[in-house]
This record gives structure tokens, sequence and C-alpha cells, in this order.
């Protein structure tokens, strides 16, 4: 089943001389619980693509369709509630909320949604996370690697039909790297979630089923593994 | 870019914006302090100038010195001018004239001329060495005299002195008032003449004015030992020597303290702003301190970076502050010289006042170099791990979690977000706190105001034309005739009937009954406490006066033949006060004219009051004074009434200028401040919109902060700053008047309402600007 459909997305940045095609006609999509990697140099227009799928960057033209649902055809605090319910969001420096313990942070996009936490799926993710011991301390009082658990809980909390994870191991060591592709891969197999990520580390790609490689803007599906 | 340091003025295009504000904050507080101490200064040469205008330019007078005394206290190193002075007939009833026009007679050296500005010489000269007399300029017209001039002075011993007049000087309020002349002769001349008169000022008062560079108390004190001079021959003039700081009068030490106070609140609350300010711009730019680590900049290149930096900001923002001061300061006196144009004559428009701008620089420069120590120390102490984890942003570090259980979560984290530093938190909400403590501080001036100054009463007269035998002998058509006068504003009338038996609520007492027309009627509405006016306006009413032991109240009844047979009025209302004052025992009653002609078969005035047009000039005067003739008594107020309006404007423009600089600096602090630290946490709310924060839970978000901050500061201020009312309201009203305190609540909510309207109105922009910013750009700021 079709989760995700991006049509001919595009985004340019700048004018005249200054004019950047970051994105160019850009267009797939994911089924419901795949798991692919977008690989690609750096200023390849990868993050711009993952920003455009996210809602959170506004593309100069084309369409992404979620569930069915053109994105950009919401109104913007429509896209937010949306976002929230329906996109998970893990970014390469964490971004977790200071002020908030480990459950809270992890139990943050339901909050802000007005839902009551599911005790029983919080104890779930923090014993899947490994997180149980820690689950009242402060993000500061966390290791990178427990840091990035917290962030993958809060992006699976709401049990959102896409996973976006914008180099989730860009800080982290090979071992927590390792471990936090291995909680993105249940996430697709267990939960049947379809997660995007951005990555360098080619090696990370063994997990996934789709390989796509962002190179000046345009985008080339290598299919199931990357040679 | 030839060194590091060079790095500065870039980071400040790059942070435009924070460094706006920061730059904001300092000139906001140079601002403050500036135009506070600045308007403190021109307040105090504006009151050293009326006093030296009323009383003087002499500091101690002594009296019953010898010749010989007087010439070492003259020779005394410190003194820097002296003179004798003496004078018959002041209250100018002992009967000395000219042509029959009460004169009072004074004596004095050259350099008395020097000490008293308010008496200058129009024409001719002062006659040190003859016995030629300087004449007041009332007299000149109305005697027809010219310089060298001879006139005879009539003296109670039947003795004609004739005087040849060298000059002309001013005429002084009181002899205005009087409808007196002044003569002034040197000393010699004086005492030939006056020496044996009864006048107790008539040979013995030595006027002395020390340098103002001395301890004036101290010299008079080694003066006093040496030449054996007991304290009641010496007579400090205490309100001068008070506005010069070199009083020991009891009142004038509360007041210094009260200054003193009022001036440490002012410097605090400068430097909290800017130590808040400069705490928060350092605190959000922590990982850029540590990549400068990073890249092998040493703890102590760090901290001269962030000293620099802020002596950056200075570099704008304190001359804009003084610039902005002083032109405030500028307008105000600009104001006070338009408001009272004869009286602050001698105000500099455009005077500088070195007092506010030191203290601004001062103030300024020393309080971003020791705000800026703490910030530099801890952006030296940043790991340079922090620039390359990416894992460097929170303001502070986080000790405790947000209460999601009591709050929605947006504004428990708005309010941890306001708690979590410590030191963030205890200077924004002394910040807020100390723009209340600052205004309520100051309120208690304007109950000093108004118990040490007497405003020009709507009903004050310019001119008044008394009967000479206080009966109703000015004829009503006199009134009529000055109306019509296109310099007179207003004309009238009382008519008195004095000491008159009665039975007052069937009690014998007895009555003064004064008439009023519809002009003083409608002063009097203001102080109506019961009753209404009308009933005596326009019917046979009366009305009565609260308090003097009697206690009277509508339906109160007097009777009384007041010369055409026995009547009975009744009260129709009662009034607080009026301007008038009787005998013990008397009471006053007001009714209208015609009740009055009607009870009493007059028809003259006693008293008739006048109003003049702006542009009435002397002459205009003169011409009201022949109209009156010379069966009444003239009284020429206009003197007075400036004085009194200068300083009554020269008080009142200061106080709630002060007040309103501490509201419009509360107002644009707390937008500040809030916009501040939005923009410490941009990046945090980039992060929370991109996983699904809604534009609404945001402003939610920063509005609980900014609450946090205002409720914080609105209890602390409230308790500070009544605290500070209190001490200052007891030191100076309560221990001069004897009235108690009471809770400013008029003031406590004006600046309750304006610190929670500025914090509502901060949390729109900043909330709007996030909005805008797209949330991309949001979680990459820095």
């Amino acid at each position: 089943m079709e989760v995700l459909r991006v049509e001919n997305l595009c985004k340019v940045y700048g004018k005249g001389e200054t004019r950047v095609e970051a994105l160019k006609n850009v267009s797939f999509s994911m089924e419901k619980g795949e798991f692919a990697a977008v690989v690609g140099e750096s200023g390849s227009g990868k993050s711009t693509l993952l920003h455009c799928i996210g809602g959170l960057e506004q593309p100069s033209s084309g369409h992404v369709y979620l569930d069915g649902r053109d994105l950009f055809a919401l109104r913007e605090n429509q896209r937010t509630i949306f976002r929230r319910q329906n996109i998970g969001f893990i970014f390469q420096s964490f971004q977790l909320v200071e002020e908030l313990t480990v459950e809270q942070n992890i139990v943050f996009p339901l909050l802000l949604d007005g839902r009551k936490p599911d005790e029983a799926r919080v104890e779930e993710l923090l014993w899947i996370l490994g997180l149980m011991e820690r689950r009242h301390h402060l993000p500061s009082q966390l290791s990178g690697g427990q840091q990035q658990r917290v962030a993958i809980g809060r992006a699976l909390i709401a049990k959102p039909m896409l996973v976006l994870a914008d180099e989730p191991t860009g800080n982290l060591d090979s071992k927590n790297s390792q471990d936090v592709v291995e909680l993105l891969h249940r996430a697709s197999r267990h939960y049947r979630q379809t997660v995007l990520m951005i990555t360098h580390n080619v090696h990370l790609t063994d997990a996934v089923d789709r390989v796509l490689q962002v190179s000046d803007g345009e985008l080339r599906d290598w299919g199931g593994m990357q040679e | 870019m030839k060194r590091y340091l060079d790095l500065i003025p870039i980071s400040a295009k790059r942070h435009r914006r924070q460094s706006l504000m920061t730059r904001l904050c300092i000139f906001l507080a140079v601002f403050l302090v500036t135009a506070i101490f600045g308007m403190a200064d021109m307040e105090l040469r504006s009151q050293r100038q009326q006093a030296i205008m009323d009383g003087g330019n002499w500091h101690i007078a002594f009296r019953d010195i010898t010749e010989e005394q007087a010439a070492r206290i003259a020779a005394w190193p410190e003194v820097k001018t002296s003179s004798w002075y003496g004078v018959v007939n002041y209250d100018c009833d002992e009967g000395y004239t000219l042509s029959g026009i009460k004169t009072a007679i004074c004596g004095a050296d050259p350099a008395w001329m020097g000490m008293f500005p308010a008496v200058q010489v129009e024409e001719g000269s002062f006659d040190a060495e003859g016995s030629g007399v300087l004449l007041t300029e009332n007299a000149r017209a109305r005697l027809d005299v010219q310089v060298d001039d001879f006139i005879q002075l009539y003296t109670p011993d039947g003795r004609v002195l004739d005087l040849q007049v060298t000059g002309f000087v001013t005429n002084t309020a009181m002899l205005d008032h009087e409808d007196a002349f002044g003569l002034v002769m040197n000393t010699q001349t004086f005492r030939s003449y006056f020496s044996g008169d009864t006048a107790q000022d008539a040979d013995s008062v030595y006027y002395v004015q020390f340098s103002p560079l001395c301890r004036i108390l101290q010299v008079v004190e080694s003066i006093k030992t040496e030449l054996h001079l007991t304290d009641a021959q010496v007579f400090p003039y205490g309100k001068l020597l008070g506005l010069m700081g070199q009083s020991d009068d009891p009142l004038m030490l509360r007041l210094y303290l009260t200054a003193a106070v009022l001036a440490v609140l002012v410097a605090t609350a400068g430097i909290l702003m800017i130590a808040s300010s400069l705490n928060s711009n350092i605190a959000q730019r922590i990982s850029f301190f540590g990549l400068l680590r990073c890249l092998g900049a040493t703890r102590k290149q760090v901290a001269r970076f962030v000293r620099l930096e802020a002596l950056n900001w200075c570099k704008t923002a304190i001359p804009l502050g003084l610039a902005a001061g002083t032109a405030l300061v500028w307008v105000l006196c600009s104001l006070l010289v338009k408001l009272s144009p004869t009286y602050f004559a001698g105000m500099p428009a455009f005077g500088i006042s070195g007092i506010g701008l030191t203290c601004g620089v001062v103030i300024g420069l020393v309080t971003v170099l020791l705000a800026a120590r703490a910030p530099a120390k801890r952006a030296a102490k940043v790991s340079p791990l922090c620039a390359v984890s990416g894992n460097a942003t929170p303001v502070s570090p986080v000790r405790r979690a947000a209460n999601t259980r009591l709050f929605r979560v947006d504004t428990a984290l708005g309010v941890r977000h306001a708690t979590a530093s410590k030191k963030n938190f205890f200077l924004m909400v002394s910040s807020f706190a100390f723009s209340i403590i600052l205004f309520l501080a100051f309120n208690m001036a304007i109950d000093f105001m108004h118990q040490s100054i007497t405003p020009l009463r709507p009903y004050s007269a310019d001119l008044s034309i008394i009967s000479a035998d206080q009966t109703c002998s000015i004829p009503p058509e006199l009134g009529q005739h000055l109306a019509e006068d296109p310099v007179v504003k207003r004309v009238y009338g009382r008519m008195f009937a004095y000491g008159i038996p009665a039975t007052i609520d069937g009690q014998e007492g007895t009555v003064d009954l004064i008439s009023y027309e519809i002009n003083q009627f409608g002063w009097a509405s203001g102080s109506l406490l019961e009753g209404s006016i009308d009933g005596a306006l326009n019917g046979n009413g009366l009305l009565a006066l609260y308090g003097n032991g009697t206690t009277r109240h509508t339906g109160s009844t007097v009777t009384a033949d007041f010369g055409t047979g026995t009547q009975t009025l009744t009260v129709s209302g009662v009034l607080s006060d009026c301007p008038f004052q009787s005998e013990p025992g008397v009471e006053i009653f007001i009714c209208s004219e015609e009740t009055f002609r009607t009870l009493t078969g007059q028809d003259g005035y006693t008293i008739l009051d006048l109003q003049l047009n702006a542009d009435a000039t002397d002459a205009d005067v003169e011409a009201i004074r022949t109209q009156a003739g010379s069966g009444t008594t003239f009284s020429d107020d206009r003197r007075s009434n400036s004085e009194a309006i200068g300083a009554y404007y020269s008080f009142a423009l200061f106080v709630y200028g002060f007040l309103s600089v501490i509201a419009l600096i509360a107002v644009f602090n707390i937008v500040n401040s809030i916009s501040m630290s939005v923009s410490a946490r941009v990046r945090q709310y980039g992060a929370m919109r991109a996983i699904g924060m809604s534009s609404h839970q945001l402003m939610r978000m920063v509005a609980a902060e900014a609450a946090t901050y205002s409720l914080f500061g609105i209890l602390v201020g409230c308790a500070v700053g009544l605290l500070a009312n209190w001490f200052l309201f007891r030191i100076t009203v309560t221990a001069n008047w004897g009235i108690p305190w009471y809770i400013p609540w008029a003031a406590l909510g004006l600046i309750v309402l304006l610190v929670a309207f500025s914090a509502a109105l901060a949390v729109r922009a900043p909330s709007q600007r996030i909005r805008r910013m797209s949330i991309v750009e949001t979680i990459h700021a820095e």
C-alpha cells in the first residue's frame, strides 16, 4: 500500500546569479512499512528533499502526498497538526527539549496534540529503546546514543505513517549508529511504519529495503541494495 | 581581517538582531540614568535659582555683631562676599510714607545688590558713597519722579527726610501685595537716619555668601568659636544651603537620604537592565565561543573577545543614550521656561548636566564591563567539544524538568524556560521588578510636592481692590466697569458682614456672612461635601463650612438680624474649605449676592478680585489702580502668583517627567527582554515546530514565559516598591507634615497594568517573527 508519493518536486533557492536548483523534478513513492535510505554528497539536496517531504519547507513546485493527502494543499496550521499526527522526525543533533525528561520528551507530540499518552505504549517504547532506567532523566544526563534513542521514541510515539530521519547517526559512534538503524528497521517491520533515512554512511544501507541517491538535485532509485 | 578581534564587527553584522537588542538595552539604561540624573540636576538648579530669587544668594546671616566682627568675617578666606543689611517698616505698618504711600526702607552695602538678583537696578545706579537712594519702579510713575529728583520721606516720629533718587529698582512681590514703595540706600546713610528706630533689623544683620566649594557649616562653626558668637546670632538660609547639599537641617538630611535611595535605585535598575541583556546575549552564543576555542583561541582571548564586543556595543549605545537623555532634559527645561518665562528666565534651555552625563557614561561603561565579566568567564570555559558535538545550545544547564501535570505542555515549557536558569530568572525578574520599584519610589514625590508646594488656586486673583475700612463700600458699578476692560479676564466681588450675632441650630453664636457670585460658586462646587450649591446660588440658602469646631449639615438653620430684621435661613450645602478664615468662634456662611443684599440692605462690595489676561501690562494695572480710587487698598499679586506657578511647574514637571521616563523605560525594557529571551531559543522553537507545535501553542509558550517573569516581577516589585514608598514617604511626608502613609493604589494599579500590558505586547512580535521564519531556518538558526 502506497503511503508516500512525491511528484515532480522542485526547489529553487535564490535568483539570478545566486540561483541554485536544490531539487529537480524529483518523483518517487514508498510503500507502507518500507525502510529507505537517501544517500548523496554534501549539498546534493538530500536534506532539502527530507524537509520538503516533512512539510518543513515549501517546494518551488511539485506535490507531496502522504496517505493520499497533498501536504502543501493544507494551510500552515492544518499542516502542523497533520505533521505531528502522521510524521515523526529524527534529527542529527537530536533536538530534544532540554527542560523535559526522557519520558516527557517521548510523549511530547501527543501532549501537543492534546492526547493522553497510552501508558502501555510508552512502557513498550521505553523498553524497546532501552531507556526504562532513564525515563526520568533529563537529556543533559544522557549520552549521545541515548539521546538519539529518545528522539526515535519521540518520532514513533504517535504511530506516524512516515518517519523521517536526517542523518540520525551523524553524531554517534559505530555501535550506537548500528543500534539506531536497528531500531528504525524494527519500526518499519514491527510497527509497519515507513522510514526514510538520510545517511552518509553506506554501511548503514545494508539494513534498508531501498536506496535512493540524490546528486545535484536529481534522484536516482537504486532499488534493493547499493553496490 | 588582520587580527582575531576584527571578527567582532563581522559577528555583530551576522547577529544583527541580537546585537541591536543588546545595544537597545544599553541605550535604555544609559538613557534612564542620564535623563533621571540630568533632570534631578536641572531641578536642583531651578530650585536653587528660585531660592536665590525668593530669598537672595546668601548663606548665613549674622545678627547683632560689631563692625569689627563683621570685618573679621569678611576677611575669612572662605567668604566670597558679604553685606550689611538693615530694614525699617518691612511689614509696611510702621507709618513710613512717600506721598502717603506705605514705604519700606532698607540700607545695604553695594555687595547686597549682587546677593539679591530679584532686586535689579532698572535705571541709574546705587549710591555707595553718598546719601542718594534707589526707589522701586512702582513709585516712578505714581510719584512722577526721575533720577536726580528729590523725594520726601515721612517717618512716624514726624521727621521729613529729603532724599535724592539715584535710580530705580524692580518691585518685590511683597511690596506689590502691600501696594507699597521701597527705598534702598547705603548702610552709612541708612544708619544715619534710622539707627535709633524701633525696627529690630535696623542696623544689625550681616549677610554672608561663602564659596560654594567649602564646607559652609564647618566654617560657620569656626567663625562662631573664634568670634564667640551664640547660636541665636547665626541664621542659615536653610533652603539654599539644603539645595547646595550643605545643610544639617533634619528635613534636608532626610531629603538627602531620599535622593540617595532614589539614585541607588535608578543606578541599580540601569545595572540590572544591562546585566540581564548581556547575560542573555552571551548565553545564546556559547557554541560560537566553543568554536573559537576549537580553532585555538585561548580562554583569555575568548574573554577579551567578549569584553571588546561589549565595549563595541557601548560605542554607539552610550552616546545615543546620553544624547536622548540630554534631549529629554532640554525638552523639560524649555517647557519650564515657556510655562513660566519670567521666573525661569535664567534657566538654560539647552543646559548640559555634567552629573547626568557622567552618571550615564559611568553606569553604562562600568556596568557593561562588569556585566561582561561573568559571560566572558563563562564563554572562556566553553569546551571546544561544544562546537563539534552540535549539542551546545542550551541557554543554561537544566536541572529540573517542566511540570506537565499542572499545566499544558506548552505552558509548562514556557514557565520552565523562564525559571530554568536561576541567574537569568533573577536578572529578568529584578529588571521587571525594578520598573515597579522605581515607579512606586518616585511616586512618593507627588505626595511630597502636594504638601510642600501650594499650586495656584483657580480663584487666586491677580489684583484685589479692598475696601479701606472693610465695609461694603466699593460700588458695584466699578466691578461692571472693570469687567469691560479688555485686559481683565474675570472680575468677582465679595460682600462681607462680620461678627453678626446669630442663633445657629438653636444655639447662640456669631457668624461672618460672605456673598459669592457665579464664578466663586463654581469654584466652591469642587469642595462641596454635602447638599448642593444650587440652593445658595439660585435661592436664599446658605453654604456652611465644615470643621472649625462645629459640624453643620444640610438643613441646619441660622437666625440673625443682618440689618433688615431677623430672618431664618437654611443651610443647603456644606463645603470642606474656603479661601477665608474667621476669628475663633465665628462661623462662616456663604450666600448669593442677591440674598446678601436682601439680608443686609448693603449694595457695595468689600473686595473686588480681578484676574488679568496674560498680555496685561504694568500700565494697564496702573489704569485699574486709578479707577479703584483712593478710598481702597490696592493689592497686586501678579508677581507672587507667577512665583507660585513657577515653583509648582518646576517641581511637577520634573516629578511627572521622572515617572513618565520610568514608565517608558519599563515598557521598552520588558518588550526588549522578552524578545531577547525568545531569540535565545529560536533553534529550540524550530525543533518544536518541526515535531508539531502549532503557532498558537508557540505563542502560548512565549506568553507563559513572559507571564512568569511578569508575575514574579510584579510580586517582588510591589512588595519592595511599597516598602520603598513607605520608607521614603515616612522620612519625607510623614516626618514633616504628620500625614500617615497610605497604599498608593492608583500608582500601584497603573504600573502593574503597564507591566502586564508591556508583557502582553512583548509576546506578539517575537511569536509572529518565529512564525514567519521557515522551520528549517529556525532549526539552523544560531
